[in-house]
C-alpha cells in the first residue's frame, strides 16, 4: 500500500540535515525503490554550497551506512545521484528564494514532508518565530503561488496542545484565539530592543565588570572580547527566556510547541486546496531497528537527562512517578510519515495522525527511572579515577523544591570560587578551583535540565491514536514488516536496555570499561610517563620557522620581579637600613597585589618607579650576581629541559619577559637563547623608574609576538608557547601548541576549556630560600663596602 | 703516641655504636658477635708548619731546591687542589695556603712577574669567591684575584691544549697556561691515596677529553681499589698520562697530609670511640640527636657545612712527583691504616652528611650511592672487607633533594638517566657524551657554580665496582621511592636490613661495621 502509492511519486523533504528529514529520505531510497526522485530542500550556507551540504550533511551520515554496506559505493553512489536532488530553498525568505528552475522541481513534487524545525527547547524566541512558525507559512504560500497541489504532510509535534489533562485528540488544532501572525511580528521583532537593552550603561558595565574580573590580567583585547561574549550570551539568555515566558504565558510549555501549535493554525489557515496531513510526533528517541538500532544523531530531550543520570549528576528528579513519558523510537515516525504520506486525504479537509506511544504502550516515569536504574547498574559510567559511579534513586520532589535547593548550593559554590580566585596564592589554589568548576558545572547542568523538561514529566495527558491505527489496519500483511508503525509492536525493556541506552551512552563517549593501567593486574612496574608536547617537538624537529617562547617568571624560574628586587636592594645596603626598607616595601604590598589582579602591565610599571635613582652599572653587576644567587637556585629542571629540547630539534627559542633586562639578560646569555624584557630608561647616569617602551603584558606580549614572527619568518600556527598566568592569554593564543605551566586559577580554567596541555614544573627540591642575601657573607660584606 | 686503629668484637658490654645519617646521627646496638673497626687516633700534628714547609722547600726530593728553580722574567704558574679536599673544609689557615704564600715569598724575592695561580678542579664546579678566599687566604686574594688567581676551565676551548697520547692510547689535555710556562709549582693535599702524584696534573688541569680515558666504567673495575694505587688502574693510566706531562711541562711537586682530625670540639663524639665517651660527650651527643631528628633539612645543613676541621699538618714533601709521593702515601697510610683479619658477610656503613662533591650543598641521592657504595666502600687494600656476594648495608636519609646550582646535571641523570637503566656500562654508552656536550651544562660549568655535565656519570662509575661486588645494597633509612630508584634496596630500620640480608647472605652472617669518619684505610689479609 505505501511503496506501491508512492511509486513513480516526486517527494520534497524539507529539513532534510536535520535527524528525523536524514531518516525519511533514507527509508525512501531502501524500501520505496520505484519511487521517482527525492527532493531535497537545502539552504547552501554562508560556508558550502547546498549541493555539498547534501554530501557532507545527508550522504555521508551513518543513517546510510546500512545501505552503502547493502549495495556497494559505487551502486549507492549510482542510485543516490538518479533519485536525489537538491533543490535550493531559503524557509527564511519570503517566496523561499527560489530560482526559476528550482520553481519548476517544485511545482512537480506529488508529496513534500515538511520536517524543518528548529527542536531545541531553549532556542531564541526570534529563531523559533522564524523557523517553526514563519518558515512553514512560507512554504505552504510557494506551494501555493507555484500553482501545484502537492501532498503536503506537516510534521509537527503532539505537544502541541500545549499541557493539557486527559485523552488529545487527533484533530486540527483547536483555535487558541492567537493570530499566528501577530504572535510571529512579536516573536520576530523581539532581538532588536534586547540588543539596545544589552548595551545599557548599567547592564555593559556589569559585563565589562564581570569580563574584567575574569580576564583582567589578558589584556585590554581579551577583555573587550569576553564583554562581548558575555553579552552575546546576555542577549540569547534574555531571548530564550523572552521566549519561554511569552510560551508559558500562552498556555505553552517552551517556545517549540508554541512556535509549532501557532505553525499548525498557519498551516491549516494558509492550505487552501492543498491536501494537508499533519503527523504529530510526541519524544522521538533512537531509532528501534532501522536504518541500525539506535540510530540516533545529536542528542535531543531525554538524553541529557539520561546521562545526567548515569553520572549521578541529578541527585533527584521531579515530576509525577506515574506520569506518562510519551517516547517513540524515529523509525516509528518515519514509517508513519511515509504512511501519512501514501494515504492522502481525499478533500480539503487537513488530517491529523499522532506518532506517539501513550495509549498503545504506555510508559511511565518511573518505569523509565527504573529502567535506566538496571541498566546503569549494570553498565556504570566511570569517574575519573575509573571507579563506577552509582545511579541515584529519585524521590521525584516537586520542581520548585529542587530548584530552590539547587539554586541555593550553586550560590554557595559560586561564593567559594569568588574567594579561592582572588587569594594571591598562584597555581597551588588551581586544584581546589578546578573542583570548584566541576561542582559548578555539574548544578548548572542540573538546573537546566530541571527547567529545561522537569515539566515534560508532569504531563498527565494521552495522545490518542486512532487514525494511526486505522492507517495501520490498512497496511497489507505483507508491507507491516517493511513499515511497522503500530507503537505496540515493542518493549520497554528491550528499547530501553538494548537499543537506547546503549546508544546515549555510545554518543556520549562516556567512560563506561575500566582504564588499562588502573585494572588490578597487580603489576607495579614504573612507567614511563609520556608527554604529548614532547611527541610533538620531535615531529617538528629541525624546522627553523618553529619558535618556542617562554615567559620567564613562574614559568622558568619560581621568582617574580619582587623577589629580584628585594634581594639586589638588600644586598646593597648596610643591615641596619633592612628593617626600614622591608617596612615600606610591606606597606606597598596591597596596592601591589590589588594592581596585579587588574593587569600585570598596571603592577609592573608601578613597581619599577622603584627603581628611580638607582645606578645602572651597580644594578647590572647586582644582576650577575642574582643569576647564582636566585635564578639558577629557582629554576625549574624540567624547564630547562624543555628549552634544550627545542634547540636540539633545532627550533628557535625566545624568552618574552616583564622582568627587567638586568636580571633576565644573564640567564638568556647562559642558555644562548633571544630574550625580550623590559628595560628601564636612564637620566643622567641614574635609572629613572620609568619603562623604555611598553611592559610586554597581555596584547603587548602578542604584538611582540607576531612582529618578531614576521621579522623572522616563524610559523606561529606551528609554534610553542609556554607560561603561567592569565596575562599571557593572548600570547598563548597565538601559537598551535600553547602549554600552561604552572597555570594560576584563571588560567587552569581557561586552558582546560580549551584543551590546552597543563604542565607542573617544580623546583629542585630543598633549594628555596629567603630572597636575601647572608648578611654575614664577605661578599655581601663587600657589595655594602662598594 | 696516639692509639692506633682496632677491631672490636661486640660482647654484652660494647656500647651502641654510632653510624651517621647524613645530617644526622644514629646510635645502634650491634648484635653480639660483630667486629666494630675504628680508625686511628689523629697523629701529633708537626708543631711548626712554616717551618717544615721551608725545610721541604729547600731540602726537595729528587729534585733541586726551589730557590734554585726560580729565576726573574720566568713564567711561573702555580696550581692547587680545590675545595673537594679536605673534608670537612680545614679551619684557616689552610695548609695550601701556608705552601703557597711561602712559594709566593719566594718568586718575590726571584723577582718574577709573570706569576698565574690556578685552582686546579678538573670538572668540579667553580668555587665561589668566599671559598676560594678560604683556601688561599686573604693575602693572596686580595692580591691576585681575579686576574691572576683563577679556575681552570676545562671547557675553554682556548685555554686547553692537547699534549699527545700515552703508549695505552690515552689522550692528554692540560690547560694552557700550565702548558706554556717555564716553570709549574702544584700545591696539593692529600687526604686519601687516591689523591696526589701524577693524578693531580692529570685530572686537575685536564679537559673532558683527557679525564675519560680513565674515568670510566672499564678502568674502574679494574681498579680494587682506587683507594690503592698499587693496584688501582685508574692510577696507572694517570701516572701514563702524567709521565707525558712532566715531558712536557718542568712541575715541582708539592704535597702536604693531614691528621684525621675531622671533626670540631663541639662535634668530638664523632672523632672518639663511643668506649671513650666522657659525660661531656655523652650530653652532646644527646642534644645533637634531638636537634637532628627535629630540625628541618635546610637548618641542619647550615649547621653541619659550618663545621671547620681542626686538621693539622703531618707531612710536607717537595720535589720529583714519584719519590714526593711515595713519602706522602707512607704518611697518609700511617694515619688511615687499620689491619682488618678476613671478610665478612654483611658490612655496615654510615654515610656522613659530606662527600667531595657537595661542600655547601645537599648530599644528593647519585652522591650517597657515590659516597657509600664508592668512596667509604674502595677503603680497602688486597680485598673488599664485604666478601663477593655480601650485602653492603648503608644509613643515609637519602632525600630526592638536588643543589640546583651546584648539581643541575645530577638533577637530570637523576630523572631521566637513572629512569630508563641503572647499569653502569649501558648508561655510559648511552648517555655520557649527551650530557658531557649539552652546551646548556657547558654554560653552567663554565660561568655558574655547577659540576660539569659528565660529573654524575663519573659519581655512579665510583660506584660501579661495589655494585658489582655486593650481592646487595640496602640503605636504611632512606626514602624508599628514591632508593629504589637508584636500584638498591631499602630498609626502614638496622634490623630489618639484617632481616632482609639474611635472604642473601643466611641465617647468622658475619657482620663488620666500618665506624667512619674518620676516614681509614683497611688492610684486609
Amino acid at each position: 500500500m505505501i511503496a506501491e502509492a508512492l511509486k513513480g511519486k516526486t517527494i520534497l523533504v524539507t529539513g532534510s540535515t536535520g535527524f528525523l528529514g536524514k531518516s525519511i529520505v533514507e527509508k525512501c531510497l531502501r524500501s520505496i525503490p520505484d519511487v521517482a526522485r527525492i527532493n531535497l530542500a537545502i539552504r547552501s550556507s554562508a560556508r558550502r554550497p547546498a549541493s555539498e551540504r547534501l554530501e557532507r550533511e545527508v550522504l555521508s551520515s551513518p543513517a546510510f551506512k546500512r545501505l552503502k554496506d547493502e549495495l556497494g559505493e559505487e551502486r549507492f553512489g549510482k542510485l543516490a545521484s538518479e533519485k536525489l536532488a537538491v533543490i535550493e530553498i531559503d524557509l527564511g525568505r519570503d517566496g523561499l528564494g527560489l530560482s526559476d528552475a528550482a520553481r519548476e522541481q517544485l511545482r512537480a513534487c506529488d508529496v513534500v514532508i515538511h520536517s524543518a524545525a528548529a527542536v531545541e527547547f531553549d532556542n531564541p524566541a526570534d529563531l523559533s518565530a522564524q523557523t517553526n512558525l514563519l518558515g512553514a507559512a512560507r512554504l505552504v504560500e510557494a506551494l501555493r503561488a507555484s500553482g501545484a497541489r502537492p501532498h503536503l504532510v506537516h510534521i509537527s509535534t503532539a505537544y502541541v496542545g500545549g499541557m493539557l489533562r486527559g485523552r488529545v485528540r487527533e484533530e486540527p488544532p483547536l483555535d487558541p484565539g492567537l493570530n499566528w501572525r501577530h504572535e510571529a511580528e512579536v516573536m520576530s521583532s523581539l532581538r532588536a530592543p534586547v540588543e539596545e537593552e544589552s548595551r545599557r550603561p548599567e547592564v555593559l558595565n556589569k559585563l565589562r565588570r564581570e569580563a574584567r574580573s575574569r580576564m583582567g590580567p589578558a589584556g585590554t583585547p581579551a577583555v573587550a572580547r569576553a564583554t562581548e561574549r558575555l553579552r552575546d550570551r546576555w542577549v540569547k539568555d534574555r531571548l530564550v527566556e523572552r521566549g519561554r515566558t511569552h510560551a508559558n504565558a500562552m498556555g505553552f510549555s517552551d517556545i517549540y510547541s508554541f512556535t509549532k501549535a501557532m505553525a499548525e493554525q498557519a498551516v491549516v489557515e494558509l492550505h487552501g486546496d492543498i491536501p494537508l496531513s499533519i503527523v504529530r510526533p510526541s519524544i522521538i528517541e533512537s531509532a528501534l531497528a532501522e536504518p541500525f538500532a539506535g540510530w540516533l544523531e545529536g542528542f535531543r530531550m531525554a538524553e541529557p537527562l539520561i546521562l545526567a543520570f548515569g553520572r549521578n549528576i541529578l541527585r533527584d528528579f521531579s515530576g509525577l512517578p506515574d506520569s506518562l513519558l510519551d517516547i517513540i523510537p524515529a523509525d516509528l515516525v518515519v514509517n508513519t510519515v511515509l504512511a501519512v504520506a501514501a494515504n492522502p486525504p481525499p478533500d480539503t479537509e487537513p488530517r491529523v495522525y499522532h506518532a506517539a506511544s501513550g495509549s498503545r504502550n504506555p510508559l511511565r516515569l518511573r518505569r523509565m527511572a527504573g529502567e535506566a536504574g538496571i541498566y546503569f547498574t549494570a553498565h556504570p559510567l566511570r569517574d575519573r579515577y575509573g571507579q563506577a559511579i552509582g545511579t541515584p534513586s529519585w524521590t521525584f520532589p516537586t520542581r520548585q523544591e529542587i530548584a530552590t535547593q539547587a539554586r541555593l548550593a550553586l550560590r554557595l559554590v559560586e561564593a567559594a570560587q569568588w574567594v579561592v580566585e582572588r587569594l594571591p596564592l598562584g597555581a597551588s589554589v588551581a586544584q581546589v578551583s578546578d573542583d570548584l568548576n566541576a561542582e559548578r558545572d555539574r548544578l548548572d547542568r542540573g538546573l537546566n535540565l530541571i527547567q529545561l523538561y522537569g515539566v515534560y514529566t508532569e504531563v498527565d495527558c494521552i495522545f490518542d491514536t486512532r487514525n494511526v491505527m486505522a492507517l495501520w489496519e490498512k497496511v497489507p500483511a505483507a508491507e507491516r514488516t517493511e513499515f511497522p508503525f503500530d507503537p505496540a509492536l515493542y518493549d520497554w525493556s528491550h528499547y530501553f536496555q538494548n537499543v537506547h541506552f546503549p546508544t546515549v551512552v555510545r554518543m556520549s563517549r562516556a567512560e563506561t570499561t575500566a582504564r588499562r593501567g588502573k585494572q588490578p593486574s597487580g603489576s607495579t612496574a614504573p612507567k614511563t610517563e609520556s608527554s604529548s608536547v614532547r611527541a610533538t617537538i620531535e615531529r617538528r624537529s629541525g624546522r627553523a620557522d618553529v619558535l618556542a617562547v617562554f615567559d620567564v617568571d613562574g614559568t622558568l624560574v619560581e621568582t617574580n620581579v619582587v623577589e629580584y628586587f628585594l634581594w639586589m636592594r638588600l644586598r646593597a645596603q648596610p643591615l641596619d637600613e633592612w628593617p626600614s626598607f622591608m617596612a615600606r616595601m610591606l606597606r606597598q604590598a596591597p596596592r601591589w597585589l590589588y594592581l596585579e589582579r587588574r593587569s600585570r602591565a598596571e603592577f609592573q610599571r608601578s613597581f619599577y618607579r622603584e627603581y628611580d635613582g638607582l645606578d645602572p652599572e651597580v644594578m647590572q653587576r647586582l644582576g650577575r650576581e642574582a643569576l647564582d644567587a636566585v635564578t639558577l637556585r629557582r629554576i625549574y629542571p624540567e624547564g630547562m629541559r624543555r628549552i634544550r629540547e627545542h634547540k636540539r630539534a633545532g627550533h628557535r627559542v625566545l624568552l618574552l619577559t616583564g622582568a627587567l633586562d638586568v636580571v633576565v639578560e644573564p640567564l638568556a646569555e647562559l642558555l644562548d637563547v633571544e630574550v625580550d624584557c623590559a628595560h628601564l630608561l636612564v637620566n643622567d647616569g641614574r635609572l629613572t623608574g620609568d619603562l623604555e617602551s611598553p611592559p610586554p603584558a597581555g596584547e603587548a606580549r602578542s604584538a611582540l609576538l607576531e612582529e618578531y614572527a614576521g621579522r623572522n619568518g616563524v610559523v606561529l600556527s606551528e609554534s610553542f608557547a609556554y607560561a603561567d598566568s592569565l596575562s599571557d592569554l593572548p600570547m598563548l593564543e597565538l601559537v598551535g601548541s600553547p602549554v600552561a605551566v604552572n597555570p594560576d586559577a584563571r588560567l587552569s580554567q581557561v586552558a582546560g576549556q580549551r584543551g590546552w596541555r597543563i604542565e607542573r614544573w617544580r623546583m629542585a627540591p630543598g633549594n628555596w630560600r629567603l630572597p636575601m642575601p647572608d648578611p654575614r657573607s664577605p661578599e655581601y660584606l663587600e657589595a655594602v663596602r662598594r | 703516641m696516639p692509639r692506633p686503629g682496632a677491631v672490636i668484637e661486640v660482647d654484652r658490654n660494647t656500647p651502641p655504636v654510632l653510624f651517621h645519617f647524613g645530617e644526622g646521627i644514629r646510635l645502634e646496638k650491634m648484635p653480639l658477635g660483630a667486629r666494630i673497626v675504628y680508625p686511628p687516633d689523629p697523629l701529633e700534628p708537626i708543631g711548626h708548619p712554616e717551618r717544615a714547609i721551608k725545610r721541604a722547600l729547600a731540602k726537595p726530593l729528587e729534585d733541586d731546591p726551589l730557590k734554585s728553580l726560580l729565576r726573574r722574567g720566568m713564567k711561573l704558574t702555580i696550581a692547587f687542589d680545590d675545595l673537594s679536599l679536605p673534608l670537612p673544609p680545614m679551619a684557616a689557615p689552610d695548609v695550601r695556603q701556608l705552601v703557597m704564600e711561602e712559594v709566593i715569598d719566594m718568586a718575590a724575592e726571584a723577582g718574577i712577574d709573570d706569576l698565574h695561580i690556578i685552582a686546579a678542579l678538573g670538572l668540579h664546579r667553580r668555587m665561589t669567591e668566599d671559598e676560594l678566599r678560604h683556601i688561599v687566604g686573604d693575602r693572596i686574594f686580595s692580591t691576585f684575584h681575579p686576574e691572576r688567581l683563577y679556575q681552570h676551565d676545562g671547557e675553554d676551548p682556548e685555554n686547553n691544549v692537547y699534549v699527545g697520547k700515552t703508549a695505552q692510547g690515552e689522550e692528554v689535555t692540560l690547560n694552557r697556561r700550565a702548558a706554556e710556562s717555564d716553570l709549574v709549582i702544584y700545591v696539593n693535599l692529600t687526604l686519601v691515596p687516591m689523591d696526589g702524584g701524577h693524578k693531580s696534573m692529570s685530572t686537575g688541569l685536564a679537559s673532558y677529553r683527557g679525564i675519560r680515558a680513565h674515568h670510566n666504567v672499564k678502568t674502574l673495575l679494574g681498579s680494587r681499589s682506587y683507594m690503592n694505587p698499587p693496584d688501582s688502574a685508574l692510577h696507572h693510566s694517570c701516572i701514563r698520562q702524567g709521565q707525558l706531562i712532566e715531558d712536557t711541562v718542568r712541575v715541582f711537586h708539592i704535597e702536604t697530609t693531614v691528621n684525621n682530625h675531622a671533626f670540631p670540639a663541639i662535634a668530638n663524639f664523632m672523632q672518639k670511640r663511643e668506649t671513650d665517651w666522657t659525660a661531656q660527650d655523652q650530653a652532646i651527643f644527646l642534644a645533637t640527636k634531638q636537634m637532628t631528628d627535629l630540625a628541618p633539612p635546610a637548618f641542619k645543613r647550615n649547621v653541619f657545612h659550618a663545621m671547620r676541621a681542626p686538621y693539622g699538618l703531618t707531612a710536607v714533601n717537595a720535589g720529583q712527583v714519584d719519590a714526593v709521593h711515595d713519602k706522602t702515601l707512607d704518611a697518609v697510610n700511617r694515619q688511615i691504616a687499620v689491619r682488618v683479619e678476613g671478610q665478612t658477610d654483611i658490612v655496615t656503613i654510615g654515610v656522613p652528611y659530606l662527600g667531595p662533591y657537595n661542600v655547601n650543598a645537599a648530599m644528593n641521592p647519585v652522591l650517597v650511592l657515590c659516597m657509600g657504595a664508592g668512596y667509604l666502600f674502595n677503603f680497602y687494600r688486597n680485598k673488599p672487607v664485604l666478601r663477593k656476594g655480601g650485602v653492603l648495608i648503608l644509613t643515609h636519609p637519602c632525600r630526592y633533594e638536588f643543589d640546583a646550582v651546584q648539581h643541575p646535571s645530577y638533577i637530570d641523570f637523576y630523572d631521566e638517566v637513572l629512569a630508563d637503566t641503572k647499569d653502569p656500562a649501558e648508561i655510559e654508552k648511552k648517555y655520557e657524551l649527551r650530557f658531557a656536550e649539552d652546551p646548556w651544562f657547558r654554560q653552567l660549568y663554565r660561568k655558574s657554580h655547577a659540576y660539569h655535565g659528565a660529573h654524575p656519570f663519573y659519581a655512579l662509575y665510583w660506584a660501579a665496582h661495589a655494585m658489582d661486588h655486593a650481592g646487595d645494597i640496602i640503605i636504611v633509612g632512606g626514602d624508599r621511592d628514591v632508593v629504589h630508584h637508584l636500584g638498591l634496596k631499602c630498609a626502614t630500620t638496622l634490623e630489618d636490613a639484617f632481616e632482609m640480608a639474611e635472604q642473601t647472605v643466611g641465617r647468622y652472617p658475619s657482620i663488620t661495621h666500618l665506624r667512619t669518619p674518620p676516614i681509614m684505610l683497611c688492610e684486609v689479609e
